[in-house]
């Protein structure tokens, strides 16, 4: 018999169950969320004349369920694996690694909760009330110091590039958010705060927030996602430590520059998104390089591609990554900017990177876990299949209907006739995207429908395993009991 | 020189020098050296060590099956 | 010890303080600037901050959500001046906790909004958009004529945002100080301590809804819609002035 019960017991794989069965159901509302406000953009009597589920209201819940809820479950889920594994080390406290779950669960309920009754601060991706940015303050402290004491337990002298990763997003998601959401809370039981910066500081403060909880929730964290579960998936070490040193200190220096793209063309100073917009370009560079280090992982075992569905999804997460590095540059030029910007374009462009890489690096890493966490077999590797087809379709449908939408919407905008009027109204543009915002819909619908067929195989999964233990346990109660008698 | 640095409008050609250097610095020490290379390169196979230590016989068996599904 | 990568690798608090290090230094370089260089807000008139029933119209329009779809920034292209008006100034906002500039344009900017429409327009409009422009996508907001407005903790809200830098007078001097910088009447309004007196009277000053027998939620939003992008007189200064501050 083998050891089965060696890593369940030298490991604490409780805490990353929680946040794992979290993540998929944060994922699940999440999506269904952003899926019924497509549809309300697209049948705007979907919006009912219901407050609590009218657009403005459910985009913070739709954004905050996914980032905050299924991405940072996933991150805390995958970090506390990740940073045991590789330091063969438990956990730090049980106890605390217990309060970051429910501290971060409770902050994401109270959250969107908060939102559809009207409770927002009003800024992108951080309309969290002031309490609950206390309480998530708390949270990350532990999160910090439950990984950091984790790293000192390690049991050989190196730390493992996923865990600089993960490191660089704890770090800086913790700057970010403590100096985003200063602000003067009303009273002691109002629930509203006004933000301590105004107008074009507050702008920049914005941006430099919304830009790197993209580059460091949604990207770093995820490529130290990807430095583990990929090589683990493929069974064979990442292509090159040493471009992975370069990837490293390359996106930790540059990313915190490029947040005022946002604001070309503002009432910003030029050269401030001018500079942001020359290292965004630079940015392509250790992008790319991760990329490449993650794909050539493969190198030499192409025909995994073929046989193993998880894989599939790791690369395919790195191919989208690849993609939307180049699309964002590309968008952050002022030119480009000055029609992509307010538009679709840019919803088609976050999408590629939050379905395409994030989402699906996050899938893929989550097939590789959740056997070994339960240790068992995937019910079903064909469902795995069927996934990911879901989800690449969604995804296909979703960024081509955003293009077509977003750059149909900017020449329209812009566009004069002959005695050199404006050659259509705003509502014009709106009427033109009524079809782009249907296709959307429906591609929004493909990519839960997988997280469906995904949560059931992890459901079924879970109850084999549960099934398989018992029936370990009565086999071994009966030899006992046979040797006693 | 002196002179040169005290100036403020200096500031940016100046940060984009240090970059640069500790750019081009970070690269060449990373790429160059053999022995170097090869020890840096030896740390790609920490993922893989607790299957060995945590695994004993059984523990690996079994992920290597569970991959195949 | 010997200074190598692997000295980073194998002590995590070195770790740690060069991340920290290196992801310091682009915020560091990009938003301490603004804070200090004056030339990032524009010499301009006009500008001043929210009246108690605007404020609490702009609270009520970041409580829906409308930045979602809305912008309230018009860059310097001539399809935008065209269709919005002069394009967006920094000082125009400088008094906005938080700024509201949005990031996509599901609706059109509303940065000029103020005045372009009547108040009758806006209050159909928020109640049932389809009523005055059919193809529109935007939700029905029929619980702002139902909702009334709420305007009790209007001098604490006025309170916090002294705290953060706008100024709202509170004593005499404060109260002297804005009267020099902004004439009496618009002094009256800022004054902390006669907050709900003016809310009320603004309230009735004109019709907002269509009901004046009722101060609702709606009062305050078409107050607050109407004064958006009115406070600088354009006609004021010259072509060309305001791209020195660019």
């Amino acid at each position: 018999m083998a050891h089965p019960a060696a890593a369940t017991t030298q490991y604490n794989y409780d805490i990353i169950k929680k946040f794992a069965v979290m993540a998929l159901v944060w994922g699940l509302l999440g999506m269904s969320a952003g899926t019924y406000i497509a549809a309300e953009l697209a049948f705007p009597f979907l919006n009912f004349d219901i407050a609590e589920i009218t657009f403005g209201r459910l985009r913070p819940v739709h954004t905050t369920l996914v980032i905050f809820g299924f991405g940072g479950s996933a991150l805390f889920a995958t970090s506390y694996y990740v940073v045991q594994r590789t330091s063969q080390a438990r956990l730090a406290s049980d106890m605390m690694a217990n309060l970051t779950f429910w501290g971060w669960q409770l902050s994401v309920l109270v959250g969107v909760i908060g939102y559809m009754n009207g409770i927002s601060e009003g800024k992108e991706y951080a309309e969290f009330p002031w309490y609950v940015d206390l309480l998530i303050t708390v949270t990350w402290v532990l999160y910090f110091l439950v990984f950091v004491l984790t790293l000192r337990r390690r049991s050989q002298p190196h730390i493992y590039v996923a865990n600089w990763f993960y490191l660089a997003f704890i770090l800086a998601t913790a700057i970010l958010h403590i100096f985003r959401n200063l602000s003067v809370p009303v009273g002691l039981f109002n629930t509203t705060s006004y933000s301590l910066y105004s107008g074009v500081q507050d702008a920049m403060v914005q941006w430099w927030y919304g830009h790197n909880a993209v580059g460091f929730f949604l990207t770093a964290a995820f490529l130290g996602m990807m430095y583990y579960f990929v090589p683990k998936q493929a069974g064979r070490p990442i292509y090159s430590y040493r471009l992975s040193i370069i990837h490293f200190w390359a996106l930790a220096f540059m990313y915190m520059w490029v947040g005022g793209h946002h604001l070309h063309w503002t009432a910003l100073p030029d050269w401030t998104s001018s500079l942001a917009a020359a290292f965004s370009i630079l940015l392509l560079l250790p992008s790319w390089g991760g990329m490449i280090n993650g794909i050539m992982t493969l190198s030499g075992a192409w025909e995994k591609l073929r046989t193993d569905p998880i894989m599939l999804f790791l690369i395919t997460s790195l191919s989208f990554y690849g993609m939307s590095t180049f699309e964002g540059p590309m968008m952050s030029l002022k030119s480009v900017n000055a029609l992509s910007h307010y538009t679709d374009w840019t919803i088609g462009h976050v999408h590629s990177g939050a379905l395409g890489w994030v989402a699906m690096i996050s899938f893929g890493s989550f097939y590789h876990l959740i056997p070994r966490l339960w240790e068992t077999r995937l019910y079903s590797v064909r469902l795995v299949y069927v996934h990911f087809w879901l989800a690449t379709i969604g995804i296909v449908l979703y960024i081509a209907s955003m293009w077509v939408s977003g750059i149909g919407q900017g020449l329209m905008l812009r566009a004069f006739d002959d005695y050199g009027n404006l050659a259509y109204t705003f509502i014009e543009s709106v009427v033109f995207m009524h079809w782009p915002l249907v296709v959307r819909m429906i591609g929004g619908m493909f990519f839960v429908s997988g997280v469906v067929v995904m949560a059931f195989n992890v459901l079924m999964t879970v109850r084999m395993a549960k099934i398989e233990q018992a029936a370990l346990e009565a086999k071994i109660a009966a030899k006992l009991a046979k040797a006693g008698v | 020189m002196l002179e040169w640095l005290s100036k403020m409008e200096h500031t940016k050609p100046l940060a984009l020098v240090i970059f640069v250097v500790v750019f081009v610095g970070i690269l060449l020490y990373v790429f160059t050296g053999k022995k170097r290379s090869k020890r840096l390169e030896s740390y790609k196979n920490i993922p893989f060590l607790d299957d060995e230590s945590a695994g004993e016989s059984g523990g690996e068996q079994k992920d290597k099956g569970s991959q195949d599904g | 010890m010997k200074l190598s990568h692997e000295s980073i690798e194998i002590n995590a608090g070195l770790m740690i303080v060069l991340t920290l290090i290196a992801i310091s230094i682009g915020g560091l370089v990009e938003i301490v600037p603004l804070f200090y260089i004056k030339d990032t807000i524009e010499k301009v008139d006009g500008v001043r901050p929210y009246t108690p029933l605007e404020q609490r119209g702009r609270d009520i329009f970041i409580r829906e959500g409308c930045y979602t779809c809305h912008s309230q920034m018009i860059r310097p292209f001539r399809d935008e001046d065209m269709r919005y008006g002069h394009y967006s100034l920094a000082a125009e906002s400088k008094y906005d906790h938080p700024f509201q500039w949005g990031s996509k344009r599901t609706g059109p900017d509303l940065a000029r909004v103020g005045r372009k429409y009547s108040n009758a327009w806006h209050t159909q409009h928020l109640n049932n958009p389809r009523d005055v422009v059919p193809e529109s996508i935007m939700p029905n907001y029929p619980w702002l004529l139902r909702n009334e407005l709420d305007y009790a903790d209007v001098a604490d809200r006025m309170r916090a945002l002294k705290l953060t830098g706008v100024p709202y007078s509170e004593s005499e001097e404060e109260y002297q100080a804005n009267v020099e910088q902004f004439g009496k009447p618009i002094a009256d309004q800022l004054d902390i301590n006669t907050a709900e007196k003016n809310l009320l009277a603004q309230a009735q000053a004109e019709d907002w809804d269509g009901d004046r027998s009722r101060l609702t939620e709606m009062d305050a939003l078409v107050a607050y819609l109407q004064v958006l992008g009115t406070m600088v007189d354009f006609s004021k200064y010259d072509e060309g002035y305001f791209a020195e501050f660019r």
